[in-house]
């Protein structure tokens, strides 16, 4: 093989890698928004995702493409709040260490029964608004939805960060971010903050998913993998930077690839897995995270 | 009141345990395969039943999972009492609940299944029978296909990771290994991976010419897919899992001309298999069955249970296997005629001359070679024991 060979098949290797890391980057963002008001995580972040896509899928075959997209974030936004309401309010009242995390499992997986029982278990297909033919750049090969995965992924998350340093309303998600008991003395309704920081959260998994679902296929069973990856992720890039989950993502997305083709692909994960472990002895709050102390 | 007990005693009805995946990933499989035996069922009811006595099912989901399975065997020996069970698309289920079956005495006419391993769990008396053509059998048909029909020379495995992937791997290579071709690459995915970069341009790097599978629907899509993605394009030849609808609906125009073998395509080629056909697609409305392997081996399962009742003139189940593997009667069925399809040794009713080649054309599966169903080979019979 000649080196040009070779360095064609590492900048086709790195594209997919980055769209695959960009796809966990986009979800374990939305870990990050509910992380930084409240210290909690929607373990079925995985599940709002596919509740988004599927959503998006019947909405889509009525309205087209574009109408569907304001649709499934409002959705995606009901969704999140009714998973802080139900979920997570109350364990943040009681300080319950534990309530959440059985709380967003269990509203995870009722989640996943309800999608089972609407749209079945099989994949499905969803249509994809751009064409399905390749782009070909020097050889090096991207579909056009990878393209739009990649930026519209990366136009989310800075848009949610202008809005939280901007606007006013970001401004109270930041400052409860930073000390929840001085926002609130401020005057901030540092809980009504948090049920915005989960629908916002969500709302970014829908969009994820109806990004997503066209390269990846949707169904209910959708979330519980992409889901369990982008928490790997948040892992590695820290739950308190979004820019780390970014890297974070596009770290395990082209690490994958890489060690699939190079080393084999029976062992693809090993090596995320082993970062993972790394990160969590060596730098517990990610490679882009703060250290926090939480005062008991 | 006494009156009462007589009649209904005289006709009791026969119980037949019904169990696949009616929900989940391998639905498509086990709802046609359910369907197919309904519609069998349905013939035989209203021509008077098996011995007079009509037949009553009792359908079970499975899930397709393992646990469920087993649940569902113990309730259906146990409480409803079946005299024989229809059933199992996924292999690891029907290994975990044939036990009880086995234990129990009563028949198990695998009508979609695989695994090769499934037949000879258990030593004779052995009550598993298959009305499928085991992996055995598909993985000699696909490296036979490849190597010396087509003259492919360097062929790629790809397969996923779980117990069908794998220990299909093992066998084609087994079956490649015998044709004197070595693989020049074996590459393995996860239920769920969407990317396939990695496992294809390793295969395109060591020159394969020809993509072998064993794998599920929605993961062979994204193979067809990801082929399209990197503008390359070899043919794939694969487990019979490439009529899967979620296949051929996620690949699209990517995933025509993919080949897999068929015990059943559905095109109606004999009178007997159009009108099957023609009812399958009026009782449940469809235009194209989901999977139509399925739904005709549901559908023969049915009958050679009769036949075998009838010849036992018992629904005893020592009697009823005894009589399944020293079947008297021909069974005219919709994927083969059955003339002794089994023995004590033998219980695999489908022989590897049976299945064909299916290719995806149009959304479909047709037959691929036309020649392979001219004339008298429309329909192929198992060689005699």
């Amino acid at each position: 093989m000649t080196s040009e060979y070779s360095m064609q098949v590492l900048a086709q290797l790195l594209v997919s890698g980055i769209a695959v890391g960009m796809i966990y980057g986009v979800i374990a963002f939305g870990y990050q928004l509910t992380f930084a008001t409240s210290k909690t995580l929607n373990f079925g972040q995985g599940e709002a995702l596919m509740l988004g896509s599927l959503v998006g899928l019947s909405v889509v075959t009525i309205t087209g493409y574009w109408i569907m997209l304001p649709i499934v974030l409002a959705f995606g936004m009901i969704q999140g709040a009714v998973v802080e309401r139900l979920g997570v309010r109350q364990a943040i009242k009681t300080k319950s260490e534990a309530g959440w995390i059985m709380a967003t499992i269990a509203l995870g997986i009722i989640f996943k029964n309800l999608a089972e029982n609407i749209w079945g278990r099989d994949a499905l297909k969803f249509p994809s608004p751009l064409p399905e033919a390749p782009l070909s750049f020097m050889g090096v090969n991207v579909l056009p939805m990878e393209v739009v995965i990649v930026f519209g992924a990366l136009a989310m998350m800075l848009l949610v960060e202008v809005f939280n340093r901007r606007s006013i309303y970001g401004k109270a998600v930041v400052a409860t971010a930073n000390d929840r008991d001085a926002a609130g003395l401020m005057g901030i309704n540092t809980s009504l903050v948090i049920t915005f920081s989960y629908a916002l959260s969500s709302m970014t998994a829908a969009f994820a998913g109806v990004l997503v679902a066209p390269v990846t296929l949707t169904g209910a069973s959708m979330g519980g993998a992409l889901g369990l990856k982008a928490f790997a992720v948040a892992i590695i890039g820290g739950l308190s930077s979004g820019m780390g989950v970014v890297v974070g993502g596009l770290i395990l997305g082209i690490t994958e690839t890489l060690t699939g083709y190079y080393l084999s692909t029976g062992y693809k994960d090993v090596p995320g897995l082993v970062l993972l472990l790394l990160v969590l002895s060596l730098k517990p709050s990610g490679l882009f995270g703060s250290a926090t102390i939480k005062k008991v | 009141m006494s009156v009462l007990v007589a009649t209904t005693a005289l006709a009791q009805p026969i119980k037949v345990g019904l169990t696949g995946p009616f929900t989940g990933g391998s639905a498509s499989m086990g709802v046609s395969m359910r369907d197919g035996v309904k519609l069998a069922v349905g013939e035989i009811n209203k021509a008077g039943g098996i011995m007079g006595r009509q037949i009553a099912l009792v359908e079970r989901d499975d899930e397709a999972k393992n646990e469920i399975g087993v649940q569902i065997a113990q309730e259906l020996i146990n409480k409803e009492q079946v005299v024989a069970t229809l059933g199992f698309i996924n292999t690891g289920v029907a290994l975990a609940s044939q036990r009880f079956y086995q234990e129990a005495e009563i028949p198990v006419l695998n009508n979609v299944a695989t695994g090769t391993a499934i037949t000879g769990q258990f030593k004779a008396p052995n009550y598993i029978f298959r009305t499928a053509a085991n992996d055995l059998i598909q993985s000699a048909m696909i490296a036979n296909e490849a190597i010396k029909r087509q003259g492919f020379k360097a062929p790629a495995i790809l397969a996923d990771s779980t117990n069908y992937g794998q220990l299909g791997r093992e066998d084609l290579v087994r079956a490649l290994t015998g044709l004197g071709v070595k693989t020049v690459a074996e590459e393995k995915f996860n239920i769920g991976d969407t990317d396939m970069t990695a496992q294809l341009l390793r295969a395109k790097q060591a020159g394969a010419d020809v993509i072998l599978t064993y794998a599920i629907g929605p993961e062979l899509a994204q193979i067809a897919n990801g082929m399209a993605k990197l503008g390359w394009k070899v043919p794939m030849i694969g487990s019979w899992t490439l009529s899967m609808a979620t296949f051929i609906d996620n690949a699209g125009a990517n995933g025509e001309g993919a080949m897999m073998p068929q015990t059943f395509i559905q095109t109606g080629n004999t009178a007997k298999r159009k009108v099957f056909i023609e009812s399958y697609q009026a009782a449940y409305k469809v235009d194209r069955i989901p999977s139509p392997v399925s739904a005709a081996q549901g559908y023969d399962s049915v009958f050679l249970l009769k036949a075998a009742i009838e010849q036992a003139k018992s629904t005893d189940g020592a009697k009823i296997r005894a009589a399944l593997e020293n079947l008297q009667t021909k069974v005219d069925g919709v994927v083969t005629v059955y003339d002794r399809p089994y023995s004590p040794a033998d219980h695999e009713a489908i022989s590897n001359n049976i299945p064909v080649f299916g290719v995806v054309k149009g959304g479909r599966v047709v037959v691929a070679h036309e020649d392979d169903i001219a004339g008298d080979k429309a329909v192929r019979v198992k060689p005699k024991n």
